[in-house]
């Protein structure tokens, strides 16, 4: 069976700048795959080649075995892109955007207007639905767009930077709908910069910087990584003065102070993390102590990091 | 065929649920025959030198033409709306092509042309008792089409080439002014000085006005007709061409 995706060696330069330069990849039909990267590492630039927006210098790629430069239009019929602006006709009600949407994928009109209910009751915009998207706000807008993408059932599905403006509580739901998606056997592309989001969503995960892979696998692999990095979570009475001064001494990869609790994700060999966090504790009244493996966000930041000290 | 309808489905949702598109695309120019139908045509006397019919005769071709040059302008602008509005790239990768989508966009565009040339001859005749050729309709209507076809795509190519809306809007603006003044539309070439008639004669509209006014109240001369017919299609396969690369180079 054809990968749903299959990227070969793809460059993509504007004038003397490589936004992608050689990146290959595969990715399994059904899976939830997590595109990775800081800014300007190229996810854009590579979700716009995979939906025929842009074209490769050089290299392939392809979407269901239809190559994106060969057969765009084949691509096209099989995927639905929601790209990372806030893409809407202001000027048509919310109703008329979701159906205009499926007419050009050739959804019927009856089972149309029934999924169209179906996603915006989803979407909690039943009470808009005629209401013309101008007039709503811009968190509202991206819900829309991000509706869209329910209304048909093409077998791909592009999603850059998904949750752009919404609610915990909608960005919850929505995650919930993209797992059925992918549970019916929809593959399903996404990009963003909130790795909680990758986290709890994405089975296969590539992260890139500066248009290269930089690392590529599911959730355990890529934290295996960075086995020696550590999350700390210490809440003190009250934050001591010198603690600037002291996390200086640490190798840490972030940290942050907010109300009482510090928060510092930290490289030390196996064995020493005790130390650290003794360090830290003595003499002071510590409240409460979390120590943690590392999170995605510190795979990230150690793997990003270490490609611009490279 | 599916994607293009999808298209024009779209383009006429837009156009007809706004009430500002409606009176733009459909009543403005006729508030040009109205007013110039009572004003000048009334100050000017009849017949209008040179043509041998009153001024809402000779106007009535003008009105069709800037009915044409005026939708093409409006409709074209909705490239900027859908810039603006962020769809235009999520657009590119709906399941239609490139050329879809501009088809969509004009055959919409030439509905729009094709109701108002209606509208404009069915007042022409009842309200101002205009003779018509009715043997040359169809090809009025053929005029209309071509021509409403290559002012969109003039206007595409800098809608397309173009970022900025001020820009663009300038752009139409002085097009709009030098083109339409600079022609046959609002009077006869004959008197005006050499130097203006030059100008003019090389002016597209001047082309397409000289074929409707053929074609509505058969003033003209049929081989210079032709001629300006075969010129105009040609300006307007140009532009086609021209703004289709402009749209396959967005990215």
């Amino acid at each position: 069976m054809t990968c749903a995706l299959e990227v070969h060696n793809i460059v993509k330069t504007f004038g003397p700048v490589r936004a992608v330069d050689g990146l290959s990849f595969a990715v399994a039909r059904g899976t939830i795959f997590g595109l990775l990267g800081p800014n300007g590492a190229g996810k854009s630039t590579t979700l716009k080649i995979l939906t025929t927006l842009s074209r490769p210098t050089s290299g392939t790629a392809s979407v269901l075995g239809f190559d994106v430069v060969k057969r765009p239009l084949d691509v096209r019929q099989r995927i639905v892109s929601i790209i990372q602006e806030t893409a809407v006709d202001l000027l048509l009600s919310v109703r008329d955007n979701l159906l205009t949407f499926a007419r050009f994928h050739q959804v019927d009109t009856r089972t149309a207007q029934r999924r169209a209910a179906q996603v915006m009751e989803c979407f909690r915009f039943t009470a808009e639905a005629e209401r013309k998207v101008q007039d709503l706000s811009g968190g509202f807008r991206r819900r829309v767009q991000v509706a869209k993408a329910f209304m048909v059932e093409t077998p791909v599905l592009f999603l850059d930077e998904f949750s752009t403006g919404m609610d915990p509580l909608l960005k919850r739901e929505v995650m919930a709908l993209l797992r059925n998606e992918a549970h019916r056997g929809r593959t399903i592309v996404l990009t963003t910069q909130i790795l909680s989001e990758a986290e709890e969503l994405c089975q296969d995960i590539l992260i890139i910087d500066h248009g290269r892979q930089v690392a590529r696998g599911d959730l355990s692999a890529l934290k295996l990584l960075a086995k020696e990095v550590y999350e700390v979570s210490m809440t003190f009475d009250q934050v001591p003065e010198s603690i600037e001064s002291e996390l200086q001494t640490v190798p840490t990869l972030r940290a942050r102070v907010e109300n009482n609790t510090l928060e510092v994700a930290f490289k030390a060999p196996d064995g020493q993390v005790l130390e650290v966090v003794t360090a830290l504790a003595r003499n002071r009244r510590v409240l409460r102590l979390e120590v943690n493996g590392a999170s995605l966000e510190d795979v990230f930041l150690e793997l990003t990091q270490e490609e611009v000290k490279s | 065929m599916t994607a293009i309808n999808a298209m024009v489905y779209r383009e006429a949702k837009i156009r007809a649920t706004n009430l500002v598109f409606i009176f733009w695309d459909v009543f403005y120019p006729l508030g040009y025959m109205l007013v110039f139908g009572v004003g000048v045509n009334a100050a000017l006397g009849s017949p209008l030198v040179g043509e041998g019919v009153d001024y809402n005769a000779f106007f009535l071709a003008s009105v069709l033409g800037m009915a044409s040059f005026g939708i093409a302008s409006n409709t074209s602008w909705s490239f900027f709306l859908d810039r603006d509005n962020g769809i235009f790239f999520e657009m590119l990768t709906y399941p239609l092509s490139r050329s879809a989508y501009m088809l969509g966009k004009v055959l919409f565009t030439l509905l729009v042309s094709l109701v108002q040339t209606l509208i404009t001859v069915a007042l022409a005749t009842v309200l101002f008792h205009i003779h018509l050729r009715w043997d040359r309709m169809p090809l009025l209507l053929s005029v209309m089409i071509v021509g409403t076809a290559g002012w969109f795509f003039l206007y595409a190519i800098f809608a397309l080439s173009t970022r900025r809306n001020d820009i663009f809007n300038t752009v139409t603006s002085i097009l709009y002014f030098v083109l339409l003044f600079a022609s046959n539309l609002f009077y006869p070439l004959e008197p005006l000085p050499k130097w203006f008639r030059a100008a003019a004669l090389a002016n597209p509209i001047t082309w397409q006005i000289d074929c409707l006014r053929w074609a509505t109240i058969g003033v003209g001369n049929a081989q210079v007709v032709a001629m300006e017919s075969i010129a105009f299609i040609v300006f307007a396969a140009a532009s086609f061409l021209y703004a289709a690369r402009c749209l396959q180079r967005q990215q």
